[in-house]
């Protein structure tokens, strides 16, 4: 008991050495609350977003090696790229993977539609078709593909989920032959829910130039609103890429018409695994049934890192600043305890002399460190969660500021990219910009444990020195 | 019988090569007084240190009511048996007087409850008034620190009271009533009383005087005991 007391005494009358001391600690534990406080936020954010990101796999075509094969297959120096498409039996078969705990399979048809007039019908149809190369304009032949206004959207809701589409009228199809059509589309075409529409679009096999046509009756049982942009950004603009010429219908309906070998009707799915992990495995398989090479199988790495990015930046500096300020926190810590030791040598010869036991001297040298370390815990831990949140903010701000400009970068170089049009990707996902931080009992503890574990670092270098020192040879020294 | 006995002790320093101690060997009894006078770097305070277990010797033993200083646990034997006063006081000099003889009367778990008013008054004896016991150790005189230490020397009621010139920053008046109460402490109380000293006065309260030469033991002398106090 007198030993806390002569402790607390000494804490009192040493005031320069324990500030500079206690000074360090604050600075310490004010970091480590911030970071671990941002840590323990982040690493949940990130948790989150790889468990929603990281198991949702794209099959996704590679442009650059779809515009090479195309090169290489070109025979009039006229290079027509077509987005390649994975046969509809495929997708199913890799559907049946035992990597995955679900999957969501779209399909999407151009079409057009003599009674009704798209929305900017004048801006004239397109082919879903890419072309480059030398070819000047495309001639009026048999081979010419059919110019869609509009496209038939199989079992698409994604945007629904979203929240950028809505049902206005009606109900969502569900039955073969059901659709929904935009609200804008309805208006203007004076559509009312139970008409039906034929939809006419075709099948083509480039290779052998074979042509087939498709033909869909569709009964419209509602209507949608629509904010999605009207334009994907940079893709064509024409009625068929317009996303309010989409008309929405189901999964089965779309695929009826698909024939073995054919183009003109793609269908995409978007696999669930069973945990992120599974990736590579997964990628094996579907390549071992089938998939192209020209294809792509990835997670939406370009939507998370976007989302996510900046957060895991944000975690990375909270990392790093955290243990460089621990390290030097340490070092400095160690230092001055043991020129601390060093002055007080004299003491502790007299009180040894005195007989007071070595562990006792310890404990007395301990108690003094953790009563400055309690002081700057309190005042630490306040601190730290005062500025917890303005010093996230900042970080987090700057860290999406240096993403964007890196993104910027990166699409001024990509002059000779090729972007698939209506492609939902990276581009319209935000960033988390802002992040609550909570102090919780975790958090507390760690920092509780790294006050404790650098009070017992000074508290060992001191005990290390003096159990060195017979009293004689300590009170030798002063004179 | 002896309360200590000193075997043929031998000693240097470490990291030096001279003896300062060549086979010394001496008996202390309880209820005397003992001088031990010599030269300057005689090893006088080297014997001191021996005996208060502040060093343990590479030759030679030291028994203490027949237990090797070796073997025994030196702090509990420096907190409770013996009292020292060193020739360079060795006090806490960052805290008050009265906290030093509070402190050491906690490391020697001393019976009396209240041991601030209780250190107040041993100070009183020693001379030392209240103001000047609450007043760190620093800022007090030499002669105020010497009492202070001989205050603590005995705070604690030990068996062996062991003083390196304890009376060399004293005046006369002081010095004879600190002798008075070390002779008291011998002849009243039973205790051992070890006093180094120069002076020729001091060393003739004695009951035993050693005289050392060259860290051997030169002369033994046993005074007639006088009853007079
Ligand atoms: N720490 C030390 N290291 C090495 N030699 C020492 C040390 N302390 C003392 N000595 C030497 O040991 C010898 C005895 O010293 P000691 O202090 O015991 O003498 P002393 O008899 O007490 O002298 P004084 O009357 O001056 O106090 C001296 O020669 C001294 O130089
Ligand atoms: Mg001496």
């Amino acid at each position: 008991m007198y030993i806390l007391e002569n402790a607390f005494n000494n804490v009192l009358r040493n005031k320069g050495r324990n500030i500079l001391i206690g000074a360090i600690l604050f600075a310490v534990i004010v970091t480590a609350v911030i970071a671990l406080m941002i840590n323990t936020t982040t690493s949940s954010i990130i948790e989150n977003y790889k468990g929603r990101f990281g198991s949702e796999i794209r099959l996704e075509p590679n442009m650059e090696k779809v515009r090479d094969e195309a090169m290489k297959n070109s025979t009039d120096g006229m290079v027509r790229v077509t987005v390649p498409s994975i046969p509809a039996e495929n997708y199913i078969a890799f559907s049946e993977s035992e990597y995955l705990q679900g999957s969501i399979m779209t399909a999407s048809a151009g079409v057009i539609c003599d009674s009704i007039t798209s929305v900017d019908a004048e801006l004239g149809g397109g082919s879903g078709m890419m072309m480059m190369g030398g070819g000047a304009g495309i001639e009026a032949s048999e081979n010419t593909p059919m110019q869609f206004m509009m496209s038939l959207q199989g079992n698409k809701l994604a945007e629904f989920e979203a929240g950028t589409r809505e049902l206005a009228s009606g109900e969502m199809p569900d039955e073969l032959n059901e659709c929904i059509v935009s609200t804008d589309l309805a208006e203007s075409n004076d559509i009312q829910i139970g008409d039906s529409f034929t939809f006419t679009g075709e099948l083509r096999d480039m290779a052998e130039g074979i042509v087939q046509p498709t033909s869909y009756t569709l009964t419209v049982v509602g209507t949608y609103y629509d904010v999605t942009d009207e334009y994907a950004e940079g893709s064509a603009q024409n009625a068929f890429t317009n996303r309010r010429n989409e008309i929405i219908t189901t999964y089965d309906t779309v695929v009826q018409e698909i024939q073995s070998g054919m183009n003109g009707i793609k269908v995409a799915a978007t696999y669930y695994l069973k945990n992120p992990e599974l990736l590579d495995e997964f990628a094996a398989e579907v390549y071992s049934k089938g998939l192209p090479e020209t294809f792509d199988v990835t997670t939406d790495k370009a939507t998370y890192n976007k989302i996510v990015g900046p957060v895991e930046g944000l975690k990375g500096v909270a990392i790093m600043f955290m243990s460089v300020v621990l390290v030097f926190g340490g070092v400095i810590i160690a230092l001055l305890a043991s020129i601390a030791i060093r002055e007080r040598k004299y003491e502790i010869g007299v009180l040894r002399a005195m007989g007071m036991k070595k562990t006792k001297v310890a404990f007395g040298l301990w108690s003094e460190m953790l009563l400055i370390t309690l002081l700057c815990l309190v005042a630490g831990l306040g601190t730290g969660r005062l500025l917890a949140q303005p010093v996230t903010d900042a970080l987090l701000a700057g860290q999406i500021e240096a993403a964007e400009a890196a993104q910027d970068e990166q699409q001024s170089n990509g002059g000779m990219m090729l972007r698939m049009p209506q492609q939902d990707t990276a581009a319209d996902a935000e960033p988390l910009s802002d992040i609550d931080l909570s102090l919780g009992l975790d958090t507390m503890l760690q920092i509780i444990g790294i006050a404790l574990v650098l009070a017992s670092l000074a508290g060992l270098i001191s005990i290390s020195r003096i159990t060195k020192y017979e009293p004689i040879k300590i009170l030798m020294e002063r004179n | 019988m002896n309360v200590l006995t000193v075997n043929n002790i031998s000693y240097q320093y470490e990291g030096s090569k001279k003896n300062v101690l060549k086979g010394i060997s001496a008996g202390f009894e309880a209820g005397k007084v003992y001088t031990l006078v010599g030269k300057s770097g005689s090893g006088k305070s080297t014997m001191l240190s021996l005996i208060s277990g502040l060093d343990i010797c590479k030759n030679g033993e030291i028994l203490y009511k027949d237990a090797d200083l070796r073997v025994i646990d030196r702090d509990k034997y420096r907190a409770r048996d013996i009292g020292v006063i060193f020739q360079s006081y060795n006090l806490l000099t960052n805290v008050t007087a009265v906290q030093n003889i509070v402190l050491s009367l906690h490391i020697s778990k001393a019976p009396e409850k209240d041991k601030k008013s209780f250190a107040y008054s041993l100070l009183e004896k020693v001379g030392i008034d209240r103001e000047t016991a609450d007043r760190p150790v620093l800022k007090l005189s030499g002669g105020e620190q010497q009492r202070v230490g001989i205050a603590r020397a005995i705070s604690h009621n030990p068996d062996m009271i062991i003083a390196d010139e304890p009376t060399g920053n004293l005046d006369r008046d002081t010095e004879a009533e600190i002798l008075k109460i070390f002779i008291n402490l011998a002849h009243s109380e039973n205790k051992c009383v070890i006093i180094v000293t120069h002076s020729k006065k001091v060393s003739e309260i004695a009951d035993v005087i050693y005289g050392i030469s060259d860290g051997k033991i030169a002369f033994h002398k046993q005074l007639p005991i006088e009853k007079n106090s």
